[in-house]
């Protein structure tokens, strides 16, 4: 019989907790603002602010240093090797997928300018997913495919209602999820999220993808 | 910027560890507390922007039709516009505009004309329920509700179809 340690319990049961909240305060920025305040920047600012306020406040009582948590650039070389490979299998994959579904008749949409701030939004994306939601997993199951697939069903979740997008970011996310597990740099992540980003919304996103969308927004 | 405390990632169980733990189960009441007040501020905000609960009014069965009156407590000079459902599909809509002294009397509206009367309308034989809404547009024009005034009206027609009775008072 094994002794229980209690302090490891509490310490996983408070991870979990963590994890919930903010996945919560996602939802309630997807579902529930929209539905009931519509486009309102200030509201649906709320759960967003109350969420990275207290990633910030847990990182700061559990000790975790901007380096720890990935924003790094010691390792973005080795970071940016693993991504990259990824990165490119996805892109041909989408563009592959794109040429297939309108039969040969392929054409990219107009670039938008508000493509140069996608950086800035896979960047803290990243940052809730790996730099968050990914630590306090490894805190519940440890390093490993548990935690990883934690992080893919989250990120999957996340993006509900769109079937397609849901089922690509779940394994976007585990994808992501084990190489910041290998290696921790957010701003590689961040990479290669907003190439994928921008190759879908260039290629598929308004026939395939229903324009990105989810939450509450999905339906119109 | 955040090595304030001895906790890192792994488990520790020293008591310097117990202290975060409490704190972030603190922040984590707050924040869900915090954000239950935000969603029900939202739903309360949302159901008072879409259904008004300053609308009154009242409707009845005459002998003619269908008459009543329509109010807005938040602004007793607004003529309302209200609408008649028979056996829920919509039959006739119209402003609330005619003259009813007993409603600024009692004390309900700034001025008398809130009432309504719906007359021209004809139903087959049988049982019928007329209900009377009050029509509001909300969210710049993009969201329209309706709320029901008073109580579902039961009548039927005479036999000869020209008058109208209530089926219960």
């Amino acid at each position: 019989m094994t002794e229980v340690d209690h302090s490891n319990l509490t310490n996983r049961a408070i991870a979990w907790w963590e994890i919930v909240s903010i996945v919560t305060s996602c939802l309630i920025a997807e579902w529930v603002i929209f539905a009931f305040a519509g486009r309102s920047k200030l509201i649906g600012a709320a759960p967003v602010v109350l969420a990275l306020a207290f990633m910030i406040f847990s990182h700061r009582q559990r000790g975790e240093s901007l380096k720890e948590i990935g924003f790094r650039f010691d390792n973005l070389v080795a970071a940016l090797g693993w991504v990259l490979l990824l990165t490119v299998v996805v892109v041909v994959l989408i563009v592959v997928t794109g040429w297939v579904l309108k039969k040969g008749s392929f054409s990219f949409a107009v670039p938008r300018p508000r493509f140069l701030l996608i950086i800035f939004w896979a960047l803290f994306q990243q940052y809730a997913l790996q730099g968050f939601i990914n630590r306090r997993a490894q805190l519940v199951f440890g390093k490993g495919i548990k935690s990883i697939l934690l992080v893919g069903i989250v990120f999957g979740l996340l993006h509900l209602p769109n079937p397609l997008l849901t089922v690509l970011t779940l394994v976007g996310g585990v994808l992501w999820a084990a190489i910041y597990q290998r290696q921790p740099n957010l701003f590689a992540l961040a990479v290669s999220h907003t190439i994928v980003s921008i190759t879908l919304a260039l290629t598929l996103a308004q026939d395939v993808f229903y324009n990105l969308r989810v939450g509450f927004k999905y339906f119109g | 910027m955040f090595g304030l405390t001895s906790c890192r990632l792994a488990a520790c169980s020293t008591g310097a560890a117990i202290m975060p733990r409490m704190k972030l189960a603190h922040a984590l009441i707050v924040k869900s507390i915090a954000e239950t007040l935000l969603v029900a501020g939202l739903a309360v905000g949302f159901y008072v922007s879409a259904f008004p609960p300053t609308y009154h009014g009242w409707g009845e069965i005459t002998p003619d039709g269908v008459a009543g009156w329509a109010v807005n407590s938040a602004d007793t000079f607004e003529r309302l516009e209200v609408q008649l459902f028979i056996d829920d599909k919509f039959v006739a809509g119209a402003i609330a505009n005619q003259s009813r002294p007993d409603v600024v009397a009692a004390g309900w509206a700034g001025d008398e004309w809130h009432g309504f009367k719906f007359s021209s309308f004809s139903v087959p034989q049988g049982a019928h329920t007329a209900r009377i809404y009050v029509l509001h547009r909300s969210s710049d024009g993009n969201r329209q509700t309706l709320q029901l005034l008073g109580n579902p009206l039961d009548f039927a027609p005479d036999a000869d179809g020209r008058q109208i009775r209530p089926l219960r008072f």
